[in-house]
C-alpha cells in the first residue's frame, strides 16, 4: 500500500489565471483579473475556474456543461490557443506559460463578445442555416421509420470523423478569414456541408454546393490551416474544405467560380512555367473588366508610392520541372480514376 | 400577446423530438423550445452506448417480446408493462426514421443498421454510432428543427409555470443574455429538462446542468413525482470529476484493486469477477471503502482500476477514449498508472409522474425523456434504453400536445406576475451580514446524499441526511449572489438551480426512508430483501406545504409475472 500512496502523494503549487473581463453593464473598456490559487497536480482548467467562481470570485462568468469534453460549452482561449477548458491540464498550460506560472485566459474571437468569457453563438447557428447544414432526406416524410436506408461502412467511414464536430466554434476563434470577414461561411460550417454532401441519404447535394461556391464561401479559404491546428476532436478539417473544392469542380467545371478559375490558373502556371504568373493571376481569375476596374487603380497607386517590386527576371525552367509535370500528370489521372470509381459505386 | 400552442422545456433529445413530431403533426402550430443552454450542449450528447432496438440486424431471432422481458426484468419488476410495451414495440420505427433524417449509424457488413450486445439483454440489440451515439442523434435532431424552422429560445431558464388557480397558463422564465425575466403565455408546455442526478455533485457523471430544473418546477406547481428515490449508480467514475470510465474499460480485462493489492471482486462475484451486473459491482467497490481498504487523497476514497496488465498496444487500439479521458480529468495515462475510481451517481429512474402519452395530471402539462417517468426503468434502467426512452416519449409527448392543445384556451399571464419574480431574483443580490455561498452549500449536499443516501441505505443514516437537507435548505435563505448584474448573471443561476436540487433531493430521501426493501438501485441495509407483498408499487410525493407528501400507486402489470431477478 505505501508504494502506491508515495507514487500517487501528488505534487501541488500556486497557479495564477489572468483572465479576461468585461461586463457591458459597467466596464467601459476589458481588463484582466489575475487570480493565484493553490492548486495540484492532474487538475483541468475549468475545475480551476469552477473553484474561483464558487469560492473566490462568483461575478467571474464563462459557460460550462457536460465537462466531459462532449458539449463543447467551455471553449475559450488558453495561453492564446482556443481549446475547451474542460479537457486542458493546468499542469500542461504551465509549461506554455510565457510568464512562469500564469495562464492566461481568454474570449473565443471572431464572434460578439458578451461577458468575461460568453460570447454569441448565433452567427454560427445562423451560417449553419444559411448553408443547408442538415440531411435533407431523399425519402419523403411520410414514409420515414419503415424502411432503413442502406450504407456501407466505408461510406460511413467517409463522414465518420466530421460527426465528431461538437460545435464548440475553436475553429472558428482561429480562423484568420473570418477575422477579416465576419460573413465568411467558416470552417466549422464548411466541415458539416461536407458530411452532408458526403450521405448519400441526402438529396439536396447540388443545391448546397451552389450556395457554398458563391461569396464568402468554400473558395475564400487561405489554407492556413489554423483550424485543424485548434479543432479540439482532431478533425481534418482541412481535408473537408479540399473536398468541397474537388467536388465543386468536377460538378460545376473550372469556370464556374472565380474561386475555381484561381485554382485552375494556379494548376497551369505551375504545369506550363514552373512557377506562378502573378500579374496575369487576376486576369485569369476575374477576367479582365474586372480587374481594369478593380485591381488596375490600386496597382497604379502603388507603383507611384513605390510599393510594387521591380518586374522578376525571365528565368528558364529548371532541370526539375520535367519531372514536375510528370508526377502532377500522375496525379490527376490518380484523382480521377478515384472520382470515375466513386461515381461507379 | 397570443399564446403559444406548445412551449418545449430542454433542448436534448426528448425536447428536440417533441418539437419536430408537433410540427410534423400541425404544421401551422406555434411552437417554442426554450433551453437553459445552446440545445445541441445537451446531456443527450454524452450518452455513449447506444439505443436499444429489436431491429434483428444482427441476432436474426431477436424479438420486441424479448426486449419487453429484458426491461422488465431489469427494472426490478417495478416498470409498468403497457408503457415498456410501447418503448419496446416503437423502438425499431425509432431507430429507422433517425436513420432516414441523417444520423449517422455505425454499419454491418450488409449494410444495415450494426447492433451490439449490452448489459441485461438477452440479444445484441444496442444500436449505436462509435462510442458516440447520443452526441450524433442530438446532432441529428438539432440539425432537423434548423431544417424546419423550429423557434428556439437558447439561453432562457424556466423559472416556474403560471397558474391560474389549479391550471398552468404557460411559464415565467428569464432570458440569461439579457436578464429579464418574460412570460411565455402557453396552452400546453412540455416538460424534457433530462435528470437530476447532479444533486450528487461531485459524486456524478452528470453535467453540471442536470440539475432537475422541470421535476421542480412541476413538483412546486403540484404536479406529482414518481419514484425519485431510485437513481442509478455506476461502479466506474473518476474521483476527482465522477466522470465515467465506461463498462468496456473491464470489458477489455481491467481489474479492480484495493489498497491491499486485492483484486476484490473475488470476495463478491468470484466468477464474474469485474463483469458482475452494474449494481453489484457499484455495491463492491463501495464496501471496500466503507471498509477502509479504499486509498486516500484530499478529492475522498477510492480504488484502482487497472489496466497496465492489458498493455499499450490494446489500450491504444481499443480504449483510446478512455485513455484520453484519464489523462484529461485525473492526469492519468492508464498504460503507466492505475486510474483512481469510484461509484458515481449516473441515472434517475424518478421524475415527473405521466400516463403513457406524457401526460401529467396537470391539464396541458407533459413532460418526457429522464424529466419524466412513465415508468419504464422502474427501479433500474437498462444500458441502451435511455436513449430510446427520450427519442419514443419525447415524439408521443409531442404528438400528444399538437392533437390536444386547441382544447386549452388559457388566461393572460398578468405584468405583476414577471415583476413579482424579478422582484424575487433581485433579493438573492442584496447584501446580508452573514451570508453563504451557494458552492459550499452544494458540495455539502452531494456529500451527504453520497454518503447517506447514496448506494448502501439504512434508516438512521437517511434520517440523518434529511437533517442535514434540512439544515442546508435554511443555509439556503441567506445564500448571497455577488453577481448583480442582468447580463449572463451565472451566479445567480446557479443558485437557482442548488434550489432546484435541494428541494427534489428531499423527495429523493424521503421516498428511500420510506420504502422498506431492496429493490432494483435502491439497497437498504436494515431491509436486503424485495418486499412485493408490500412494496411493489410506485412510490407519489406531492408538494405540500413545503415539503414532500408521499403516496403509492400499483404496478400495471400484464404478460410478466413477479419473479426473482437473477443473473
Amino acid at each position: 500500500m505505501s508504494d502506491s500512496t508515495i507514487k500517487h502523494h501528488e505534487e501541488s503549487r500556486d497557479v495564477t489565471f489572468r483572465v479576461h473581463r468585461f461586463n457591458p453593464q459597467v466596464d467601459s473598456k476589458p481588463y484582466f483579473d489575475d487570480y493565484t490559487i493553490k492548486l495540484e497536480k492532474g487538475i483541468t482548467v475549468l475545475r480551476a475556474l469552477n473553484y474561483i467562481k464558487e469560492h473566490v470570485d462568483s461575478t467571474l462568468t464563462f459557460r460550462a456543461f457536460c465537462q466531459a469534453g462532449i458539449c463543447g460549452s467551455c471553449a475559450m482561449r488558453i495561453n492564446s490557443m482556443s481549446k475547451l477548458a474542460c479537457t486542458t491540464q493546468v499542469w500542461d498550460e504551465l509549461d506554455k506559460a510565457r510568464e512562469p506560472g500564469v495562464i492566461k485566459i481568454e474570449p473565443l474571437r471572431n464572434l460578439p463578445h458578451i461577458k468575461d468569457l460568453v460570447v454569441e453563438m448565433d452567427p454560427v447557428v445562423g451560417k449553419m442555416k444559411k448553408y443547408s447544414n442538415w440531411v435533407d432526406s431523399r425519402m419523403p416524410e411520410e414514409q420515414w421509420g419503415k424502411k432503413e436506408f442502406l450504407v456501407s461502412e466505408e461510406e460511413f467511414q467517409t463522414y465518420d470523423k466530421a460527426t465528431d464536430c461538437i460545435l464548440c466554434a475553436s475553429c472558428v476563434s482561429e480562423c484568420t478569414i473570418l477575422r477579416a470577414h465576419k460573413e465568411y461561411v467558416s470552417p466549422v460550417v464548411l466541415l458539416r456541408s461536407y458530411r452532408m454532401n458526403a450521405d448519400s441519404r441526402d438529396g439536396i447535394h447540388d443545391q448546397r454546393l451552389a450556395g457554398l461556391v458563391q461569396d464568402h464561401g468554400v473558395w475564400d479559404c487561405t489554407h492556413c490551416y489554423r483550424c485543424q491546428e485548434t479543432c479540439v476532436k482532431n478533425i481534418p478539417i482541412m481535408d473537408a474544405i479540399h473536398g468541397i473544392r474537388e467536388d465543386a469542380i468536377e460538378r460545376r467545371g473550372t469556370k464556374d467560380t472565380s474561386g475555381a478559375r484561381h485554382a485552375e490558373a494556379f494548376m497551369d502556371d505551375i504545369e506550363k512555367k514552373g512557377k506562378l504568373v502573378e500579374a496575369t493571376l487576376p486576369i485569369r481569375t476575374n477576367g479582365i473588366a474586372w480587374t481594369l476596374k478593380n485591381l488596375l487603380p490600386m496597382a497604379v497607386k502603388m507603383i507611384i508610392k513605390r510599393r510594387t517590386p521591380p518586374p522578376p527576371p525571365l528565368v528558364k525552367a529548371s532541370k526539375g520541372i520535367q519531372s514536375l509535370r510528370k508526377e502532377m500528370k500522375e496525379m490527376a489521372s490518380h484523382v480521377t480514376k478515384d472520382h470515375e470509381k466513386k461515381s461507379g459505386e | 400577446m397570443k399564446p403559444f400552442d406548445i412551449v418545449i422545456v430542454g433542448g436534448g433529445g426528448a425536447g428536440l423530438y417533441a418539437a419536430m413530431e408537433a410540427m410534423k403533426t400541425n404544421p401551422g402550430l406555434n411552437i417554442a423550445v426554450l433551453s437553459k443552454i445552446y440545445p445541441n450542449r445537451s446531456h443527450t450528447s454524452a450518452a455513449q452506448g447506444g439505443a436499444n432496438a429489436a431491429l434483428a440486424n444482427k441476432a436474426k431471432d431477436d424479438t420486441v417480446e424479448m426486449h419487453i422481458f429484458d426491461t422488465i426484468k431489469g427494472s426490478d419488476y417495478l416498470a409498468d408493462q403497457d408503457a415498456v410495451e410501447v418503448l419496446c414495440s416503437e423502438a425499431p420505427k425509432i431507430i429507422r426514421e433517425l436513420d432516414n433524417m441523417g444520423t449517422p449509424w455505425s454499419r454491418m457488413d450488409d449494410k444495415t443498421i450494426a447492433q451490439r450486445p449490452f448489459g441485461g439483454a438477452g440479444r445484441p440489440r444496442c444500436c449505436y454510432c462509435a462510442d458516440k451515439t447520443g452526441h450524433t442523434i442530438l446532432q441529428t435532431l438539432y440539425e432537423q428543427c434548423l431544417r424546419k424552422g423550429v423557434f428556439f429560445f437558447n439561453e432562457y431558464f424556466a423559472l416556474d409555470l403560471s397558474m391560474d388557480g389549479s391550471r398552468s397558463r404557460g411559464l415565467i422564465a428569464m432570458n440569461i443574455k439579457t436578464g429579464k425575466v418574460e412570460a411565455f403565455p402557453a396552452k400546453t408546455v412540455i416538460f424534457a429538462t433530462g435528470g437530476y442526478a447532479k444533486m450528487y455533485w461531485n459524486r456524478s457523471s452528470n453535467a453540471a446542468g442536470n440539475t432537475g430544473d422541470g421535476q421542480a418546477i412541476a413538483y412546486r406547481a403540484g404536479i406529482p413525482l414518481k419514484d425519485m428515490e431510485f437513481v442509478q449508480f455506476h461502479p466506474t467514475g473518476l474521483r476527482k470529476s465522477g466522470l465515467l470510465v465506461t463498462e468496456g474499460a473491464r470489458g477489455e480485462g481491467g481489474y479492480l484493486v484495493n489498497a491491499l493489492g486485492e483484486r476484490f471482486m473475488s470476495r463478491y462475484a468470484p466468477e464474474k469477477m469485474e463483469l458482475g451486473p452494474r449494481d453489484l459491482v457499484s455495491r463492491s467497490l463501495e464496501t471496500e471503502i466503507l471498509e477502509g481498504r479504499g486509498f486516500d487523497s484530499p478529492a475522498g476514497k477510492y480504488l484502482h482500476l487497472d489496466l497496465r496488465h492489458l498493455g499499450a498496444d490494446l489500450i491504444k487500439s481499443r480504449l483510446p477514449q478512455i485513455r484520453e479521458m484519464c489523462m484529461y480529468f485525473e492526469g492519468v495515462d492508464p498504460i503507466d498508472d492505475p486510474v483512481p475510481v469510484r461509484p458515481t451517481a449516473h441515472y434517475s429512474m424518478g421524475g415527473i409522474d405521466t400516463d403513457n402519452f406524457g401526460r401529467t395530471v396537470m391539464e396541458g402539462v407533459y413532460a418526457a425523456g429522464e424529466c419524466g417517468c412513465v415508468s419504464v426503468h422502474g427501479a433500474n434502467r437498462l444500458g441502451g434504453n435511455s436513449l430510446l426512452d427520450i427519442l419514443v416519449f419525447g415524439r408521443i409527448a409531442g404528438r400528444a400536445a399538437a392533437e390536444e392543445c386547441g382544447k386549452f384556451n388559457p388566461s393572460a399571464i398578468p405584468a405583476s406576475e414577471v415583476a413579482e419574480k424579478e422582484h424575487e431574483l433581485r433579493s438573492f443580490m442584496q447584501p446580508r451580514g452573514h451570508y453563504e455561498r451557494y458552492g459550499t452549500l452544494r458540495e455539502d449536499l452531494g456529500h451527504t446524499l453520497g454518503v447517506n443516501v447514496g448506494i448502501f441505505r439504512e434508516a438512521s443514516k437517511i434520517k440523518k441526511g434529511i437533517a442535514d437537507i434540512e439544515g442546508l435548505q435554511d443555509r439556503f435563505r441567506h445564500v448571497r449572489v455577488f453577481d448583480t448584474g442582468d447580463i449572463y448573471n451565472t451566479n445567480l443561476l446557479q443558485v437557482l438551480e442548488l434550489k432546484n436540487m435541494l428541494d427534489l433531493s428531499e423527495t429523493v430521501a424521503e421516498g428511500a426512508l420510506a420504502r422498506e426493501e431492496s429493490r432494483g438501485s435502491h439497497t437498504r441495509t436494515d431491509f436486503p430483501t424485495r418486499d412485493d407483498e408490500k412494496w411493489h408499487k410506485h412510490t407519489i410525493y406531492t408538494y405540500e406545504s413545503g415539503r414532500p407528501k408521499l403516496a403509492y400507486k400499483p404496478v400495471t402489470m400484464g404478460r410478466y409475472e413477479l419473479q426473482e431477478r437473477t443473473y
